[in-house]
């Protein structure tokens, strides 16, 4: 698919089950993706679809309740290879990938961020466990960082607490101290759902100038599509913890080829077409996670749903890049291919 | 924070102003008046009322409320607490004797209980669910539900008489010298009076910390590559700090309370007996200035739980002007 020198992160076939009440949760149920350096892959799905679990578990942040039941995520530094799948969930060498290596972006500035320390503390933090700089490096470095993140008057603002930072400022200091030691690949779970929309775009411009700048790969989970369409090279449509459709922003985006994409795409409104615009939301709701249809996820939802869904769909490779887990596939797939004809 | 502090002091004298006139008519209102608790039973039915309201007059109870109010006010501003009825000693000379004994065992024990209740409270936190956290629950609940007398005694029937590790009571002895005398007598009392409080302080440590650990920076900071305990302690506890100690601040009166009945147990020569003699014999101005004291030390006590949430949460400091 790609060149295998340039994926930072891969996971294969990885499933997260919660245990609740005796009860298991398979929220992320066999997922399987590549995160390419300096690339941004989009995970996108509606709630609970297990995007945030695919997230906690490349980190191993997960809830006491819950653990890596399968699969493997490797994770590729320089020339060596790391199965963080193996390592101990809080241990040692989980610890130096966790904020060097791998660092993370959270949905709320407003409750990540320790309301009881300074925020240059917080960025310091990171610096004192990664890198060997002293005090007084560290400060100038902490200052640094909040100046490349567009916070005005970076010294004085870096004695400041949490609460005197407006949202925005709060989200760039997250950044900051996520890029502080210039890790390989950037989780961003929902980094703007908590912010205003003026705001959002100042913060994914930052993203993008980082990746560029530090050759950073970027996961970044939302259910936003416009900032799909802006800002993916990839991306993966997640439901009911599978990936039912992955490929480049222009596979999925342009060609939509699963019913539950299609029907995504058609579900969001449009700025511009006026308000009698024709918008389908997807019917019915999310089943639930401990009664789970057989075979296809999405059939008792989907239009298309046939007796072969029954069986859950091998994922199918349509073509270099664009894969799915559907068993219509060629049907949708044609009559693509003749609106394009015509 | 300076400013912080002068408005907290602002409101404290006024607090202290009006809570010493409460007191005061408190006092007014129960039966009897001084001069009928100092005539024994015996005398009074030979003393005429004329002989009653001659003495009255010579104390100045004939006086109106307001005036008697006023007068005892600024002499207690100026320092002269007068004279206890019961012997005529002079209350300061009194309190000099009593009041450091009842802090001694008060302080001890509320170091032992803090400490103790927010390690507790916290190990209880940590391995929630596990069978420390579970004992440590039940060993709670027991200690808040159990009152300190009995404790107390227990303790004294254990540790005195039984195992005979330490005295049964008392605070000096003749031929004490140095602290390390000192020591085995406090041992027991500060202990059972911290017991209750140590109860407390875990219960409201634990579910303070839990509150904590769910939440989203604690993720943050083990996102940051953290070793456990730095996220724990440096990012958990120190938030969950602050509702304890305005727990602990809350619960110092009442520590002081118990020293009363500890104190009693303990035959600990401390301010709690003698308040209890005081009022048993009707000694107002001995009584009066107890109170008072009681009312000054909540009062700095809330004083310094303001002054302490405001160094530990910063958001505390902004405050509304």
């Amino acid at each position: 698919m790609t060149d295998k020198n340039n994926i930072a992160l891969s996971v294969k076939n990885l499933k997260t089950f919660f245990y609740t009440n005796n009860r298991c949760n398979k929220a992320v149920n066999g997922v399987s993706f590549d995160v390419e350096k300096g690339k941004t892959l989009c995970i996108v799905g509606e709630s609970g679809c297990g995007k945030s679990v695919t997230a906690a578990t490349i980190m191993q942040l997960l809830p006491t309740l819950s653990r890596i039941e399968e699969g493997e995520i490797i994770f590729r530094k320089d020339d060596k290879t790391v199965n963080i799948e193996k390592l101990e969930k809080n241990g040692k060498e989980m610890r130096n990938i966790r904020g060097s290596d791998i660092a993370m972006i959270f949905q709320d500035p407003m409750t990540a961020l320790n309301p009881v320390y300074t925020v240059g503390f917080q960025i310091s933090e990171n610096l004192k466990y990664h890198t060997s700089l002293n005090r007084k490096e560290i400060r100038e470095k902490s200052i640094s960082l909040l100046n490349d993140m567009g916070i005005p008057l970076p010294e004085k603002r870096v004695d400041e607490y949490p609460h005197s930072y407006s949202g925005g400022m709060r989200q760039r200091a997250m950044i900051a101290m996520a890029m502080a030691c210039n890790p390989k690949i950037l989780i961003a779970d929902e980094p703007t759902t908590a912010l205003d929309v003026t705001i959002q775009a100042q913060i994914f411009e930052l993203m993008e100038k980082l990746k560029e700048e530090n050759d950073t790969a970027i996961i970044l989970i939302t259910h936003d599509m416009g900032v799909v369409a802006e800002l993916a090279d990839n991306v993966a449509v997640m439901y009911m913890g599978n990936i039912v459709e992955a490929g480049t922003a222009d596979d999925v985006l342009r060609r939509p080829t699963h019913p539950y994409t299609k029907a995504l795409l058609e579900s969001v409104p449009v700025l511009g077409r006026g308000k009698n615009q024709d918008i389908n939301p997807i019917k019915g709701s999310t089943p639930d996670p401990y009664n789970r249809p057989i075979g296809c996820q999405f059939a008792p939802r989907c239009n298309w749903q046939t007796e072969s869904c029954d069986v859950m769909p091998e994922i199918i490779q349509i073509n270099k890049t664009h894969e799915i887990r559907c068993h219509k596939y060629e049907q949708f797939f044609e009559k693509y291919n003749e609106k394009r004809d015509s | 924070m300076t400013t912080y502090i002068a408005q907290r002091l602002f409101i404290f004298f006024p607090m202290l102003f009006v809570i010493s006139f409460l007191v005061y008519s408190g006092l007014e209102l129960s039966p009897g008046d001084a001069v009928s608790h100092m005539i024994s039973p015996e005398l009074a039915s030979t003393i005429t009322a004329e002989q009653l309201d001659a003495m009255r007059e010579a104390y100045g109870l004939n006086q109106s409320f307001i005036t008697r109010y006023w007068i005892w006010l600024t002499s207690m501003v100026q320092g002269d607490m007068g004279y206890s009825m019961a012997g005529g000693v002079a209350i300061s000379t009194i309190m000099a004797k009593t009041v450091p004994a009842t802090l001694e065992l008060s302080l001890v024990a509320l170091f032992f209980s803090t400490i103790l209740g927010c390690s507790l409270g916290v190990i209880s936190a940590l391995k929630r669910g596990s069978g420390t956290d579970n004992s440590l629950t039940v060993a709670g609940m027991a200690g808040v539900s159990i009152p300190e007398f009995f404790f107390g005694l227990v303790a004294i029937l254990l540790f005195a008489i039984e195992l005979k590790w330490l005295p049964v009571g008392g605070r000096l002895m003749p031929h004490y010298e140095t602290v390390w005398d000192r020591i085995p007598n406090i041992v027991l009392p500060s202990l059972v009076l911290a017991l209750m409080m140590t109860a407390g302080a875990m219960r409201y440590a634990r579910s303070s910390m839990l509150d904590v650990l769910a939440r989203e920076f604690i993720t943050t900071a083990r996102s940051k590559g953290m070793p456990e305990w730095r996220v724990n302690i440096l990012h958990g506890f120190r938030v969950a700090l602050t509702p304890v100690v305005v727990l602990i601040g809350f619960r110092l009166p009442l520590l002081i309370g118990g020293s009363t009945i500890i104190e009693q147990v303990y035959q600990w020569p401390g301010i709690g007996s003698m308040f209890i003699r005081s009022v048993r014999g009707s000694d107002y101005p001995l009584v009066m200035t107890i109170s008072l004291m009681y009312v000054f030390v909540v009062l700095t006590a809330s004083l310094v739980i303001d002054v302490l949430t405001a160094l530990i949460d910063p958001r505390v400091r902004l405050g509304k002007n």
